[in-house]
């Protein structure tokens, strides 16, 4: 049995997350199928014991059991990535992921709240949850359309790190939630090179052709 | 602004790709914007006449856009010539997508609806992509905000006005000395306005130090536009020249 299991909702943006940095990194895993819709079963018991907030992605490697998607990337990536590049050591190469890793966890939950209203019907008001969705992506654009001026292809390092895994769902699943592409030509891009990464998979939702 | 007639800009050249697509809209109705592998731009109703799915979804390969969904091929014409389901089909040149007119200039790629337009005016200049910005507002409001933010000078040495041309309805020009920036109308619709803002000069002079200069003033721009109670009063110093 790997050493890796993945507690998994084929539908969740944050387990894909998860997935796409297990895949990227070229990494072995195990994935357990959970019921979150309908079944509900990541608030059943087992979970909540392995995460009391009743959210997956949870991730179990060996004796350690994880929950939170960002934590669970910066630990595959320090813990597994021998070339160190997904989460690079140095100063500002290290907080610059970071930053962006808590823009992913904190400002993009708007767009998996909008996701799950649309797909889900989760409460909430469509209008409102579009608008700030759309300003949140918009300031990823805005980013990288800077970077490109600074001849930069990806957020935080002048390669892919885990910032781009956590950021990319939210973009590339907009169209779940009533958002286009039109309008982000600098994430289009971005997007473009990101799915040319080796290891790269889809989810429901992200055409296999583009 | 004139409609049907008119040359409008429906994107910077550098944000299509060769061999990719990307959707907008123009007074309202949806248009795929694309370039194929050569290079060449392309303007066309965003619509498969098969279904009715986006072209935009879909994906560009070789000469050829194809529909997301059952695959079925469009050339540089708009004519389907390859139907995935029935490869042995001669497809029928009635299976067609409406295309229009497609030119590139200043940096942005141009398209009418009109199938008998006047020219697009002739434009010379290099131009280097800045950033295009959507705005909820009327193409008119948003022209009427472009004297909003002062411009600093990049090139140019010493003070001078922030200057407002107008060019054509759908093209403008912001300008402080010897820098001058393109600025290109598009009607989204009634209420959501497009501006293509590409730098007027050399890549030699401009890419990079001067595009990431340029694009603080855009996004100052956007915000005042947006949010007008946060302007600044010195913002209103802008003359307006109509030539």
């Amino acid at each position: 049995m790997s050493a890796l299991v993945l507690y998994n909702y084929e539908l969740d943006e944050s387990c894909y997350k998860v997935r796409l940095g297990l895949s990227l990194l070229g990494l072995d895993w195990q994935a357990i199928a959970v019921d979150v819709f309908p079944g509900k079963e990541h608030l059943t018991p087992p979970y909540l014991a392995m995460n009391p907030a009743g959210r997956l992605p949870i991730l179990r490697d060996g004796d350690l059991v994880l929950h939170g998607t960002e934590a669970i990337l910066a630990h595959l990536a320090r813990a597994h990535d021998p070339s160190g590049k997904w989460l690079p050591r140095d100063g500002a190469g290290f907080a610059v992921v970071m930053q962006w890793l808590n823009f992913s966890a904190h400002d993009l939950g708007i767009t998996i709240a909008a996701r799950r209203h649309s797909l889900f019907d989760s409460p909430g008001d469509e209008a409102t949850l579009r608008a700030a969705s759309s300003q949140a992506i918009r300031i990823m654009d805005d980013h990288m359309t800077a970077r490109g001026f600074a001849q930069a292809d990806w957020f935080a390092a002048a390669h892919a790190t885990i910032a781009d895994i956590a950021l990319f769902p939210a973009f590339a699943l907009s169209r779940d939630f009533g958002i286009d592409h039109d309008e982000y030509p600098a994430l289009r891009r971005w997007a473009r090179r990101f799915r040319a990464l080796p290891g790269f998979k889809t989810m429901p939702g992200i055409p296999d052709y583009h | 602004m004139s409609t049907a007639d008119n040359w409008h800009p429906v994107g910077l050249s550098h944000s299509i790709e060769a061999g990719s697509s990307a959707g907008t809209r123009l007074f309202g109705q949806e248009l795929v914007v694309w370039r194929d592998a050569s290079g060449m731009a392309h303007v066309w109703e965003d619509r498969c006449p098969h279904r009715g799915m986006k072209l935009s979804f879909g994906f560009v390969r070789g000469n050829h856009i194809a529909c997301l969904y059952h695959g079925w091929q469009y050339d540089r014409g708009g004519y389907c010539q390859y139907i995935p389901a029935h490869p042995d089909l001669e497809v029928p040149q009635t299976i067609k997508v409406p295309i229009y007119l497609t030119q590139e200039q200043g940096g942005m790629i141009w398209t009418t609806l009109s199938g008998n337009p006047a020219p697009l005016p002739a434009g010379r200049d290099q131009a280097v992509p800045l950033r295009s910005l959507y705005l909820d507002c009327s193409a008119e409001a948003a022209v009427t905000g472009l004297g909003l933010v002062k411009l600093t000078p990049f090139v140019s040495r010493g003070l001078a006005d922030t200057v407002v041309h107008h060019v054509t309805d759908t093209l403008h020009a912001v300008s402080t000395g010897d820098d001058r920036l393109l600025i290109g109308v598009q009607a989204v619709s009634e209420t959501r306005t497009a501006l293509h803002v590409a730098i007027c000069g050399a890549p030699e002079v401009y890419e990079g130090p001067g595009q990431s200069h340029f694009l603080d003033w855009a996004l100052q721009l956007r915000r005042a536009i947006e949010q007008p109670d946060l302007r600044p009063p010195a913002a209103r110093g802008a003359a307006l020249e109509m030539n």
